[in-house]
């Protein structure tokens, strides 16, 4: 087990966005968690991340770091690529004195070829294409060698091309470190090239879970508006 | 029946002023229940030595160097307007010379540091706060969190402190401008010597007015900055919450140092 979760609650005022969820994923799975927008997809990522508190219920993780590659990047603005990167390993007080100036640099150097992006130490995030970004936060990512990974819409916004690259470093990570990792999107292609199992929110509960052939199947009401995506069926835009 | 006397008393101005005046009264207790928490986390910080000394060295120029012009103009402009305004008064009723005087108290006492409050305010509390809106907005702030990083002592600690170290300096240096502007002005103004201005300069001025000015520019600076800090760090809510967390930050940093001021004021000269 690496990631555990139980009947989790959630609630923002008197709002319930996840309503009792429980799911398992272990190491080197990916599990993808998908549903329409507003269906709390993002903040079970930040309730098991620890970003914002839950309600009632159980989070279990196993010991060691859990990193997050958010849906916008979230790269520091103000600080350069490499600085970016070598960030946990500079300013977290369990890290700061382990590394030289040298090993840190050499640490910065493999992780930017790891995601095919050698010799850009320099730039900064706003000389970067939104691609490049998302690659560079990946890197950020998996510096502090994470045994969980969170990825927060992945491939939003990027084209097709760039999706396809972002996916299969997402899969060629899962090989490398064998992290426990929870893709959350709503890109058919993120799901189908990346997960090994998928669950599908609806008004904050688990209203699917299968392989991702299981999703394609729609056997399921929930499925198959969601992957014909029709407006017609048991699910309702909010808002 | 009771329904309809709730609906009436809903529709009244008195009941939209009183739950408006609620509102903002939980609001200001809110906002001053996060400053005050940020504050200590920020000692608590402070005590354990998480400071970044590279990025220290980098608020402290932001906060001292950067702003010296405004602030230096604001605090010179002040004690012209000032001297402009009494010195001729004076020298016309035989108190010429004593305006020397006058003018040091009024500056090292509360204009230096007062009008350079308000400098650094506007210029380096504003900018502290959109900064740290900016980040929270873009999940930089959360990013810090998940990298195993605390976010407070991280943003809050060189800030805070810079603002702590180097306010004195602005003010010590915003005073000594305003004095010689002030007789500059003394002299264009009512035919002031410099000679008569400068041997009353010292008259009324004591080691405690230094040591209070100085130990209120570094709280009137680490106040600045822990408000703004904490405006940013809360804000939510996109560009126009950015804009909503600078003016909170500008307006609560405004109403500290005037508070602040006033207590100093009661503490070491009443």
């Amino acid at each position: 087990m690496s990631i555990e979760v139980r009947n989790l609650i959630k609630k923002f005022d008197e709002r319930t966005v996840i309503n009792d969820i429980s799911f398992k994923v272990a190491d080197g799975e990916v599990l993808a968690i998908v549903g329409f927008s507003g269906s709390g997809k993002s903040t079970v990522l930040k309730l098991i991340c620890g970003l914002i508190p839950f309600d009632s219920g159980e989070i279990l993780t196993s010991e060691g770091d859990i990193a997050m590659v958010f849906q916008y990047s979230a790269l520091f603005d103000s600080l350069t690529v490499a600085d970016n990167i070598s960030f946990a390993l500079r300013e977290r007080k369990d890290l700061r004195k382990k590394y030289t100036k040298d090993e840190i640099k050499k640490i910065v150097s493999q992780k930017l070829e790891l995601v095919g992006l050698k010799g850009i130490e320099n730039k900064f995030p706003s000389e970067l294409s939104g691609g490049m970004q998302k690659r560079v936060s990946f890197a950020r990512a998996i510096v502090t060698k994470p045994n969980t990974i969170l990825y927060d819409e992945p491939t939003a916004g990027l084209d097709p091309m760039s999706s396809t690259l972002i996916e299969d470093y997402i899969v060629s990570l899962k090989r490398e470190i064998n992290a426990a990792s929870i893709v959350v999107t709503h890109q058919m292609s993120t799901i189908t090239r990346t997960a090994d199992r998928v669950i599908m929110l609806y008004d904050g509960k688990i209203v699917f879970e299968g392989t991702p052939t299981e999703l394609l199947k729609q056997d399921n009401p929930y499925t198959k508006q969601f992957v014909t995506a029709s407006l017609e069926g048991p699910m309702q835009m909010q808002g | 029946m009771a329904t309809t006397l709730q609906k009436y008393l809903k529709q009244s101005a008195t009941y939209k002023v009183f739950s408006q005046f609620l509102v903002v009264f939980a609001d200001f207790l809110d906002t001053l229940g996060k400053i005050a928490q940020m504050g200590v986390h920020v000692v608590k910080a402070i005590f354990k030595r998480e400071i970044d000394g590279k990025e220290l060295l980098a608020q402290c120029d932001r906060f001292g160097v950067s702003s010296l012009p405004i602030t230096l103009s604001i605090v010179g402009m002040t004690s012209i307007i000032v001297a402009s305004q009494v010195a001729h008064e004076m020298v016309k009723q035989g108190g010429g010379n004593f305006v020397g005087m006058l003018m040091t108290i009024l500056i090292v006492r509360e204009v230096g540091a007062i009008m350079s409050g308000f400098a650094i305010t506007s210029m380096i509390g504003s900018s502290l706060a959109s900064e740290l809106a900016t980040m929270r907005v873009t999940e930089q702030v959360d990013a810090i969190d998940v990298l195993g990083v605390d976010s407070v002592s991280y943003l809050f600690v060189p800030r805070v402190l810079s603002g702590m170290i180097m306010m004195p300096f602005v003010v010590i240096l915003a005073s000594v401008v305003g004095v010689l502007l002030g007789a500059v002005t003394s002299d264009m103004f009512a035919g002031l010597t410099y000679r008569a201005y400068f041997d009353s300069a010292g008259l009324g001025l004591y080691m405690k007015d230094l040591g209070v000015c100085l130990l209120k520019a570094a709280s009137f600076g680490a106040t600045i900055s822990l408000i703004s800090c904490t405006c940013g760090f809360y804000a939510s809510g996109g560009a126009k919450g950015v804009g909503l967390a600078t003016t909170k930050a500008v307006v609560w940093s405004f109403i500290a140092i005037v508070v602040l001021d006033m207590v100093f004021a009661v503490l070491f000269f009443f």
